[in-house]
């Protein structure tokens, strides 16, 4: 495949598609050393306690959204749970947060202190405390209302990385994917709908099975399709998913059809995906579904044929089979 | 009826049949679901599915989208939906446009377009697509959206490939959206079978099976799966509105050129917002004709049917989603773009 060298940055680099991970790899030929830190491509690095004495990861998110409030959540509540999983699905316990927000001149003080009190409920129900933090004021029309960052550390015995797919192990879902994206575009298509963003901590869903999981990821931003798709390609496996078993609520299929997306593409923010072996999946899948009842068994992992191979594929009924692609990022709807 | 009884039936209708049957789909979503659904490959030999002039973006001229990127570059804002930010012209995209700094937006709907005009007075907004989008321009541009119209009228592109010729097209699968607006009757004068059908797998399926029961019976009816949707008389208040803001003229398509009364121009009542006119002196400057299908590309011959995807020298090679050549493998709706992402 030809790859045209950039010369500005495009949209499609914050997407989390191909053209992100060129920008990535761009920015770690300038930045290289890593020092004693480890990174495998997985959201959070890992630093190996000396004395066996386990490990500690590290990991930072920012936080643009639009709209910042929506049903079932806002800015603060994604910029909590998206770094608290984020060491979660890393096997971490999360010990600690730090807090930066930018904020643009004349933003309402009431929607600031809704967006922090968010960010503290989010805290003392996961008992992760929030040690630090920053903020800094711009000239209005210098950003969007507001952003956020939000870096953890966390402590991990064993950790679980998105590359330790097995060929026969099956996949998890959760719970039903989607409902994040579902919810945002339902407030800004103004349609009436009973769904709620998924966001939330999975700290102690994965504390209680993370001993089962051999690979695991939230699939936020891109979804199934990006991080599944990403866990396939790093454990050079084939996963075969079934139409039947889809992790799909009706109510967000429905619209998915109505404005013709992709839904594997959209992100939840209170989900993981993981890869469990055969003997292992009924015993972490009976644990989940007391966290969540629509936890199941999505797919399973082969071994890839040849290298074309590896990725996630998607069965239909009709005995279809199509490969799931890691999306641009934006959402397209259908227009004819 | 189950999918696997209808696939029965369509077996054996297409044994009774007995020679190849080319059935075309005219409409972006038809092209995703029957992608997606792996349909082709349950069908049997010797029916073949077709993709058509369906796709909004990939049909879109080329000369319209170096008038809407030359706008950008001289300072106009503009808004258009997301596909078409992709698409290369002579003076690149309009995403490429953006990064110079151009004000370029992407919308989902012409209300977006129309909140982005508070702060953004002179938006113009690049309106596409058929009968199913042209309603919604209408309105904003009656409630004072500036608006580039390369709206089309869906039909007169059927007619033109069944006059043309170039290849034998036994039945149609109607667009849906498309018909829901503009009804059954105007599908009475084509010469070819026709069903009206839905968009999940069990409406394509039944569509196919309905066609396939025609063509046995050499019968070249419209008929209607999509009943729960589109009506006989369509939408007459989305099609007042149409005509309210709109004339018909000629329309320019890529892969066809002009096909005369296939062109929706804002009418005179509403010049005041035709970017059109307000932009001419802009517009007249470009030089269309270096407005020509990039190098190589066969999107053209897609579009009509000609050729599938792969026997592009171009498909998967040079081509690809991640950098386009032209727009069928840019719109998730375009044939390239689906070809691409099915599995071998």
């Amino acid at each position: 495949m030809t790859m045209e060298q950039y010369s500005s940055i495009s949209l499609d680099m914050g997407g989390g598609g191909q053209k992100s991970s060129e920008l990535i790899s761009d920015i770690r030929k300038i930045i290289k050393d890593v020092g004693k830190w480890k990174n495998t491509g997985d959201d959070g690095a890992i630093f190996k306690i000396p004395r066996n004495a386990g490990n500690l990861i590290f990991t930072t998110d920012a936080f643009i959204i639009d709209p910042i409030f929506f049903p079932g959540g806002d800015i603060g509540k994604i910029a909590m749970c998206g770094t608290i999983n984020d060491l979660s699905v890393m096997g971490a316990r999360p010990i600690g947060i730090s807090l930066s927000i930018v904020i643009e001149e004349g933003f309402p003080r009431d929607d600031l202190m809704k967006i922090l009190r968010s960010i503290n409920k989010v805290s003392q129900e996961s008992g992760v405390p929030v040690v630090t933090g920053d903020t800094k004021v711009t000239e209005k029309g210098k950003i969007d209302k507001i952003e956020i960052t939000t870096s953890g550390v966390g402590l991990a015995q064993n950790v679980i990385q998105n590359n330790g797919v097995e060929p026969g192990d099956l996949i998890i879902a959760s719970g039903d994917l989607g409902e994040h994206t579902i919810a945002l575009l339902a407030k800004r298509f103004n349609y009436q709908t009973k769904i709620k963003s998924d966001s939330k901590a999975l700290d102690k869903e994965i504390e209680k099975v993370g001993g089962y999981l051999n690979a695991c990821k939230d699939p936020t931003r891109g979804g199934l399709a990006a991080n599944l798709s990403e866990m396939a390609e790093k454990s050079k496996v084939k996963i075969v998913l079934n139409e039947r078993d889809l992790p799909y609520k009706k109510e967000v299929k429905a619209v998915t059809e109505l404005l013709g997306l992709d839904v594997f593409s959209l992100a939840s923010e209170g989900r993981f995906l993981a890869s469990v072996s055969p003997k292992n999946a009924q015993k972490a899948l009976k644990i989940l579904k007391t966290f969540n009842r629509e936890a199941k068994i999505i797919g399973k992992a082969q071994k890839a044929k040849n290298k074309q191979e590896i990725g996630v594929y998607f069965e239909t009924e009709l005995g279809g089979s199509r490969k799931i692609e890691s999306p641009r990022g934006k959402l397209i709807p259908r227009i004819c | 009826m189950e999918k696997s009884e209808m696939l029965e039936k369509i077996n054996k209708l297409a044994g009774e049949i007995g020679r190849d049957v080319n059935l075309m789909e005219v409409c972006g979503t038809h092209t995703q679901v029957i992608s997606r659904s792996g349909i082709c490959k349950v069908l049997p030999k010797n029916v073949h599915l077709i993709t058509g002039p369906g796709c909004p973006v990939c049909v879109t001229a080329q000369g319209d989208i170096d008038a809407i990127i030359s706008l950008a570059l001289a300072g106009v804002p503009v808004a258009t939906y997301g596909d078409l930010l992709r698409v290369p012209g002579q003076f690149g995209s309009l995403d490429q446009a953006r990064e110079k700094g151009a004000k370029v937006f992407d919308v989902y709907s012409t209300e977006d377009a129309l909140k982005l005009k508070e702060e953004n007075p002179d938006l113009v907004f690049f309106g596409l697509g058929f009968e199913t989008t042209t309603p919604m321009t209408a309105w904003a541009i009656k409630k004072g959206l500036t608006v580039y119209s390369t709206h089309k009228r869906f039909l007169p592109a059927m007619e033109a490939l069944l006059a043309a010729g170039e290849v034998r097209i036994d039945g149609f699968i109607d667009p849906g959206h498309v018909s829901a607006i503009i009804g059954e009757r105007p599908y009475d004068d084509l010469d070819a079978a026709q069903v009206i059908t839905g968009f999940t797998e069990d409406d394509v399926l039944q569509g196919i099976l309905m066609l396939l029961d025609q063509i046995k019976e050499n019968r070249k009816d419209v008929e209607n799966q999509y009943k729960r949707v589109v009506k006989k008389e369509g939408n007459k208040n989305a099609r007042k509105i149409i005509n309210e803001v709109f004339e018909i003229g000629d329309g320019d398509w890529r892969g066809f050129g002009i096909i005369a009364n296939s062109g929706l121009e804002i009418r005179e009542k509403y010049e005041k917002f035709d970017a059109k006119k307000k932009y001419k002196s802009i517009l007249d400057k470009i030089d269309f004709s270096k407005s020509v299908d990039p190098n190589g590309c066969r999107c053209g011959d897609v579009i009509r049917g000609m050729i599938n995807p792969k026997q592009c020298p171009m498909f998967a090679r040079v081509c690809t989603p991640e950098n386009p050549v032209g727009p069928c493998m840019v719109s998730v709706e375009g044939a390239c773009h689906n070809f691409f992402r099915e599995a071998e």
